[in-house]
């Protein structure tokens, strides 16, 4: 067990990588009552294309099934794992990203046996066509609930925007049609693909004996039989790389007060080492901060003239082979908008010297932001990106921000920003 | 360690060196009436947006950034019939920072507080104008989310004509045409002059340095020392019903129940075990029967006002089962008055609770607001968990025998 001690922030972590490729981190949080726990996949729902495992042919599965395993996985034969949670009083949930499965819990007693259950629940698979068809209708529903919600429309008409032919842009729970062709011997396919222990990981966090943590997953690891680990064989390419695909713009008509308007940025750049990537992805965060954050004059100016309000915010999404980051607001000026968005990224070497003075603020801010996710297992826990920043856990990721200087603001402007990869999405009510 | 500082004006410190972010929080109080909502509202986000010293948004953000990112947010929330504004900051702890973080994060609340961009008796014009938009918007906004929508209907239908609590604690979009900078300038001084003041520290900064910190700020005695809080009207005696149709996909009901308000501590906690047992939690009868065993929801749950005598449920469904779920929700009520649920089944409600309120203990934003209910009740501190554990099945019982069925709105999709 290597063991790191972070004299800044007080903390200890513990890796170890088991015998069958797990991957185990562990965190412990002085003077906390709650204990986190979450394991992870690398599985989602943008890889529906790949080579079974032990096969040779390559399959395409329906869209949506990473999210239907995830709800399939947690019931068994004559019970269900969520209940087994429930009877401890411990909290479980699972939840499905573009790359990543993760299961989880949180629970302030019997630590133990709580992770015996995730271990043992999420190792365990068992798929019926009974379960399978009941599922249907649950998710079914859950995917028309999503359809009422006007944000995470806007959210998903970009995807659809800057990556009109690639598997990003649909739901991550796919669509009644698609959900409709899954059946348990293609959730079985998934699941060996993708569930080897080598391509998971497992972090714990908060109140935890880490000795003892690690002792408990080794002993439950050894009394189980794995096959031979194979690192999983994905096709998932992007349809162009070079983003020549990317729709300037759609426009949506929906039941809404006002209207809402998305600007979006789709990254070209790949970096392949995990550091690299994050120290580029950190940089990209103060470089949004310093053009659009609330200390910014570009701000307030478009604030001031009712073209933003208290709703305007924007992210950087990075996942496994994409990066896109978008901006957006409630506003009656949506063409105003996306045009000074637009024109601010353009102009982001001039912006980002005009805002020299404001550099050390707006990374100090963010430090602070960073520093204050210590005092949350699971922010802990959810921050954590596994392979795709190198493993790099909260500790590390604010040591390399402390690191960005304004100059590295300027080259990831420069690898990041291209006029080609904006896009516009826009939802307007239907009176207009 | 509580601390009075004038009349109606409490200091608490919690000492804790647990977390890397200290936190405060103060919380202005008074009863609501059917007007002072909206305009309380506006002058919260007035408040947090700019200050003399720092009149733009991005002077006062600029200078929070400087200081490790300090969070100052002005919000407004409401207690029974209580109406508060609450400020809350947080900030890495000096030992981080490596500065005295501390006194220059009540520096800045001093300002946010005590020097507001106003002159002569009326908040700065435009800075009125573009936050009155704001709210308006704002406000309109929450009402996009069909779920949202759905449930303050069903309050409207619940709450009797006239009653403040009719008014949601936000405020009504509608309402703030009519306020002025000056009419907003009067509800900051009636605020900042005769509201009840609760400020809460919780960190590791020295006791007397915290004291002295919070007795220089120039707050002055006043008589809304103690207020009342719970609110209860009389049963209708037909259930109200409403219906509307709107192009949704899928369809909204929700119920009020009508309950005696908590009155002490061990009521709260048995309430919440019921609440949990009925559909506050995923392993309730709610969630088990209508979404997991007859699919008939993608989400039905209920939720407990304590200090309102109210439980409502919500439940997304499909427009033609509405009226089969309803009569379901109504079934399970029954089920628990009959005492129809066993011990395991109770006992893994109450570990839920605890697991949740010992989570609360590591945060510090929950230990404070706990901390700042109970005095406003005049509850005791006390250890929640132990009170969860000593709910007994009978007293679940009584509880729900308690309950009687209000009103029943439903969002139905065009059929």
């Amino acid at each position: 067990m290597n063991k790191q001690f972070y004299q800044e922030f007080n903390r200890l972590v513990y890796r170890e990588t088991l015998a069958n490729g797990l991957q185990v981190q562990l965190l412990p949080m002085a003077g906390f009552n709650k204990t986190y726990a979450i394991m992870t996949t690398n599985f989602g729902s943008i890889d529906n294309h790949f080579i079974p495992y032990q096969a040779t042919e390559p399959v395409q599965v329906p869209d949506g099934v990473a999210h239907f395993l995830e709800h399939k996985l947690f019931e068994k034969e004559d019970h269900d794992a969520f209940d087994l949670f429930g009877k401890l009083g411990a909290d479980s949930n699972a939840f499905t990203s573009f790359t990543q499965t993760s299961y989880l819990f949180s629970t302030t007693s019997r630590l133990k046996e709580n992770l015996a259950i995730l271990l043992d629940f999420v190792q365990d698979p068992y798929f019926t066509i009974q379960t399978v068809q009941k599922e249907q209708g649950i998710i079914g529903q859950e995917i028309q609930m999503y359809d009422d919600d006007p944000n995470w429309r806007l959210y998903l008409g970009m995807l659809g925007n800057l990556y009109p032919h690639d598997p990003m842009h649909i739901d991550i729970a796919g669509t009644v049609d698609s959900i409709s062709q899954i059946t348990p011997a293609i959730l079985m396919t998934c699941y060996q693909t993708f569930y080897q222990p080598s391509n998971m990981s497992l972090l714990v966090a908060g109140n935890l004996e880490p000795a003892a943590v690690m002792e408990w997953v080794k002993e439950n690891q050894a009394q189980k039989q794995f096959a031979a680990q194979v690192p999983p064989r994905r096709l998932f390419e992007l349809h162009d790389p070079s983003g020549q695909d990317v729709i300037p713009f759609r426009s949506l008509t929906m039941n809404v007060s006002r209207p809402k308007i998305m600007v979006g940025l789709r990254g070209i750049k790949q970096f392949p080492v995990g550091r690299d990537r994050l120290r580029y992805k950190l940089a990209i965060d103060l470089l949004l901060d310093m053009l659009f954050d609330d200390t910014s004059d570009n701000y307030l100016r478009l604030y001031d003239q009712g073209v933003i309000d208290d709703s305007f915010g924007y992210n950087l999404d990075m996942a496994r082979s994409f990066y896109f980051a978008y901006f957006s607001t409630n506003t009656d000026q949506l063409e105003r908008f996306a045009d000074e968005v637009m024109a601010i990224l353009e102009n982001a070497d001039q912006e980002l010297d005009r805002a020299a003075d404001r550099f050390n603020g707006i990374k100090r801010a963010e430090l602070g932001r960073l520093i204050g996710l210590l005092d949350s297992p699971e922010a802990l826990g959810n921050r954590y990106g596994g392979d795709l920043f190198d493993h790099a856990n909260l500790m590390d990721e604010i040591k390399t921000l402390q690191a960005i200087e304004l100059t590295d603001l300027h080259s990831a402007a420069h690898d990041f920003i291209n006029p080609q990869g904006m896009s516009v999405y826009q939802i307007v009510p239907h009176h207009q | 360690m509580h601390y009075r500082l004038a009349d109606g004006v409490n200091l608490e410190v919690i000492s804790s060196s647990k977390f890397k972010l200290n936190q405060i929080l103060i919380n202005f109080a008074t009863p609501q009436t059917v007007s002072n909502a909206t305009s309380r509202h506006l002058l919260a986000n007035l408040l947090e947006t700019s200050t003399n010293k720092y009149p733009t948004q991005t002077a006062l953000a600029t200078q929070l950034a400087k200081q490790y990112g300090t969070d100052i947010s002005v919000g407004v929330s409401r207690l029974g019939q209580l109406h508060c504004v609450r400020l809350k900051a947080s900030f890495v702890n000096d030992q981080l920072a490596q500065t005295d973080l501390f006194n220059q994060a009540v520096t800045m609340i001093k300002e946010v507080l005590f020097n507001p961009l106003a002159t002569a008796g009326q908040f700065d014009g435009p800075t009125f104008d573009r936050q009155a938009t704001n709210l308006k918007a704002t406000i309109k906004g929450y009402y996009d989310d069909k779920q949202f929508w759905a449930a303050r209907r069903l309050l409207d239908l619940y709450y009797q004509d006239g009653a403040v609590m009719q008014v949601p604690s936000f405020g009504r979009a509608q309402e703030v045409d009519q306020l002025t900078p000056a009419s907003v300038y009067q509800a900051y001084q009636d605020m900042l002059s005769n509201d009840r003041v609760d400020i809460l520290f919780l960190g590791d900064t020295a006791e007397q340095v915290v004291k002295d910190a919070f007795t220089s700020l120039p707050f002055t005695g006043r008589t809304r020392t103690s207020l009342p809080i719970m609110y209860q009207q009389a049963g209708y005696r037909q259930v109200q019903r409403q219906v509307d149709y709107r192009p949704v996909s899928q369809a909204k009901l929700n119920v009020a129940y009508q309950l005696p308000t908590c009155q002490d501590k061990q009521q709260y906690y048995t309430s919440l075990v019921f609440n949990d047992l009925f559909g506050g939690s995923p392993y309730s009868k709610l969630y088990l029967n209508i979404r997991e065993k007859a699919s008939l929801a993608y989400y039905a749950s209920s939720r407990l006002l304590p200090f309102n005598g109210l439980l409502t449920i919500q439940a997304g469904v499909n427009s033609v089962t509405a009226h089969r779920v309803e009569k379901m929700i109504g079934e399970q009520l029954v089920a628990i008055q009959q005492g129809q649920f066993t011990d395991d089944q109770l006992t893994e409600v109450k570990r839920g609770l605890i697991n949740q309120y010992r989570s609360g203990n590591d945060l510090a934003g929950s230990i404070l607001g706990r901390r700042l209910t109970n005095r406003l009740l005049n509850f005791p501190d006390h250890d929640g968990a132990e009170l969860i554990a000593a709910v007994t099945k009978d007293q679940v019982v009584q509880v729900a025998k308690t309950l009687t069925k209000q009103a029943v709105y439903l969002l139905s999709g065009e059929i």
